[in-house]
């Protein structure tokens, strides 16, 4: 059971055997419609190179603004989308979501819960249509005695209880923080090993989206599942999370133990998204200056249509030098699984490497 | 005691025991239920609570946004305007009153006080603004009804100057709220509310909708005009973390009373009421170790049959014997208990009876125990 007050375990500790499912160097192009039939076709470049790894009972966060693709790169984990490049693997090995077939196995395994409770529930149907679905279509439950057994289990196991009264409620009898669970109750109803949760509380009041957090973490320990888990609020990350990754316009610019990545981050957009964040320590008096400085006061993600060349954030960073704008950032190590994408950490540009660490 | 305040000259909007019900074919249901608050001249004021604690009916109560079927059933909205004699609003209030009630205007007291005092900023800024005009025409709209002395080319400057005055250049007049992201549009909002420099501005949750980073930007805006413009704002949030920051006194909400009132530094040194002291731990920190969490067991109550004695006993870990029975009232913390100027509606600091009646119930409780 979880203990009120109990310290979070697991981050500190490394992932232990092999990833549930990985994500290799994955590249996401949306083509766009047009007039034009002869010039080339243009794209926006939604995810430029991807790679991730979930482990069971372990949650990798992906942080980033909207427009960041981190929902893109959950729909490729989903087969929702299909990568242009790039490979999954389900334990090992490589899935083809292109088959029909091994897309139906794979889904058995992996699971999507939506960001918006609202609008992912049918507003005709009942909580015991919602679950009897998956439970049929997998074959778990042959008749509506075994549906309605199994239901019950499953809105028991997502704190819906007395579990008989939500049965046979509608959507619009259910107020938000309920309807996520019973999105969760019907991921779950798959019997998968892995979930993919976008943005599972944020349209959610503050105090409903402890209890879902929650929740998600007693499924993440005690069931052992693995999770992505989508935000934009770092300090939920850090709460939920071990890995966290952060993205910016479709590149990955930093990543590592959530805890290392959330208090010391170095990359500048990474510091621009923890200065962001509310923080109730901070006074108003200087909100004004917190923002500026170090850290870029505001901007918007570029357009992923002509994306700008280099690293994507040179527009916004502070410390944009000439190569940002010409190459992308190899990766730095900074240990402890801890790593950057970004110029200023590049080992032949020692002087702006001393410059970057005492800003922060 | 709330007379005295009335002297002062800092006091912009004094709210005497607001009460909104909504009529249901099952009866009337107390949304908001005797709320007295004061706003001063420049001072950010945030109302907090969960959905359905009555933040955002009160708020429409007191600028008289409220249709059928809620219905204002008491109270009073005083308005108190800076000079008697500013030249759009000579009736404003008329001669020989220092104030005005906003609950007894008439309409065309009303047309002049809603803009020009007071403005709002709604949650959804696609759904405040028409996708089918300019921004442009949206800013000059409401200078062309509420300024009609302005030239075509004057709005026009005024436009312009709103929009850089928060932040978009005014290349932007052109644009369509398709056209401009999520933060822009939010922008271009309080650009409206601001055309005609009202003294208060409620903003009904202005960054939910939003990211992170853009929030933090709106926020920062907002707290640079105020600082700038000198207007007073009523924020409504359920994010008390954002009013930690920024608001100078905060009013805790729940069931449709207030439960605590206090500045930002009292809330964060030390809430008084269970339910604020819950909401307080209801989000994950930046710094300091990961600890498992717990919230505020249960949820809110429906308003249609809120329980007896205090609302929140049901869910409060500190309740007592009083709490399920007594309503109780809001009053100043006493003496060595919270700051100076906190209020706290909650029988723990209510004094005598308390520990005498837990040992009472404590020595039953032994008693039953031993029987059983």
């Amino acid at each position: 059971m979880i203990q009120p007050g109990q310290i979070l375990s697991g981050s500190n500790q490394g992932p232990s055997g092999q990833p549930l499912l990985e994500a290799r160097h994955l590249r996401k192009d949306f083509p766009l419609r047009q007039m034009n039939i002869i010039g080339a076709g243009k794209v926006v470049q939604a995810v430029e190179d991807l790679s991730l790894n979930l482990f069971a009972g372990r949650a990798t966060a992906l942080v980033g603004e909207s427009g960041s693709g981190k929902t893109t790169v959950a729909r490729m984990l989903a087969g929702i989308h299909i990568p242009t490049r790039g490979e999954l693997l389900f334990a090992q090995q490589p899935v083809n979501v292109k088959s029909m077939r091994e897309r139906k196995k794979y889904l058995r395994q992996v699971q999507y819960i939506f960001q918006d409770p609202f609008s992912s529930l049918n507003p005709l149907r009942s909580v015991r249509y919602h679950l009897s679905r998956p439970l049929r279509m997998q074959g778990h439950a042959r008749n509506s005695r075994e549906v309605e057994a199994q239901a019950l289990v499953l809105l028991e196991k997502v704190s819906l209880t007395p579990a008989r009264q939500f049965l046979d409620k509608y959507p619009h009898q259910l107020s938000g923080g309920q309807r996520q669970r019973v999105s969760i109750a019907r991921a779950l109803a798959v019997r998968p090993s892995v979930l993919l949760a976008d943005e599972p509380v944020s349209m959610l009041d503050v105090s409903i989206r402890l209890d879902i957090l929650n929740l998600l973490l007693k499924l993440k320990e005690e069931e052992g599942l693995a999770f992505l888990f989508i935000t934009h609020d770092i300090a939920s990350a850090r709460y939920f999370a071990e890995e966290t990754q952060v993205m910016y316009a479709g590149q990955m610019v930093e990543g590592g133990p959530s805890d290392e990545v959330i208090r010391r981050p170095r990359h500048p957009y990474t510091r621009l998204l923890r200065a962001a964040a509310p923080d109730p320590d901070r006074m108003a008096q200087n909100m004004g200056d917190e923002v500026t400085g170090d850290v870029p006061e505001r901007g918007e993600p570029p357009s992923l249509v002509n994306p700008p060349k280099g690293c994507r954030f040179h527009l916004r960073c502070p410390h944009a030098m000439e190569i940002c704008r010409q190459s992308f950032p190899a990766r730095t190590d900074f240990g402890g699984g801890h790593w950057a994408n970004c110029h200023l950490y590049s080992s032949n540009l020692d002087v702006q490497t001393t410059r970057a660490t005492t800003g922060g | 005691m709330v007379q005295s305040v009335h002297s002062n000259l800092d006091v912009l909007l004094d709210v005497q025991h607001i009460s909104v019900v909504y009529d249901s074919p099952d009866g009337e249901v107390y949304a908001v239920n005797d709320v007295s608050f004061t706003l001063r001249r420049g001072e950010i004021l945030g109302l907090a609570g969960e959905s359905g604690s009555g933040k955002s009916t009160l708020a429409y109560a007191i600028s008289r946004l409220l249709r059928s079927p809620a219905r204002v059933t008491g109270g009073r909205v005083l308005y108190y305007p800076r000079t008697r004699e500013t030249v759009y609003s000579t009736s404003l209030p008329s001669a020989g009153e220092e104030y005005k009630d906003v609950l007894s205007m008439t309409r065309k007291e009303l047309r002049i006080f809603r803009w020009s005092e007071l403005a709002v900023v709604f949650q959804s800024a696609m759904n405040a603004l028409n996708p089918v005009a300019t921004i442009q025409a949206q800013i000059m709209d409401v200078l062309r009804v509420h300024r009609p002395g302005l030239s075509r080319d004057q709005r026009h400057a005024r436009a312009a100057e709103l929009l850089k005055l928060v932040g978009i250049t005014p290349e932007r007049l052109k644009s369509y709220p398709h056209e401009l992201s999520g933060g822009m549009r939010q922008r271009a909002v309080i650009a409206i509310a601001l055309a005609l420099s009202p003294e208060i501005i409620i903003m009904d949750e202005p960054t939910t909708a939003l990211d992170v980073v853009i929030q933090r930007d709106i926020l920062t805006e907002v707290m640079r005009l105020r600082q700038q413009l000198g207007f007073a704002v009523i924020f409504i949030t359920h994010d008390l973390s954002l009013l930690l920051e920024m608001a100078d006194e905060v009013i805790i909400m729940y069931a449709g009373r207030m439960v605590e009132k206090a500045s930002r530094k009292a809330l964060r040194q030390h809430a008084l009421h269970p339910y604020t002291d819950g909401l307080l731990h209801t989000f994950p920190t930046l710094e300091g170790p990961i600890v498992r969490m717990t919230g505020i067991p249960g949820t809110p109550p429906d308003l249609r049959m809120v329980p007896s004695g205090c609302v929140f006993h049901p869910r409060c870990k500190k309740a007592w014997g009083k709490c399920s029975t007594v309503r109780p009232v809001l009053l100043p913390s006493p003496a060595g208990v919270g700051s100076a100027g906190q209020q706290v509606a909650c029988h723990l600091y209510t004094g005598t009876g308390r520990d005498e009646e837990l040992r009472a119930s404590e020595i039953v409780f032994r008693k039953q125990g031993g029987e059983a």
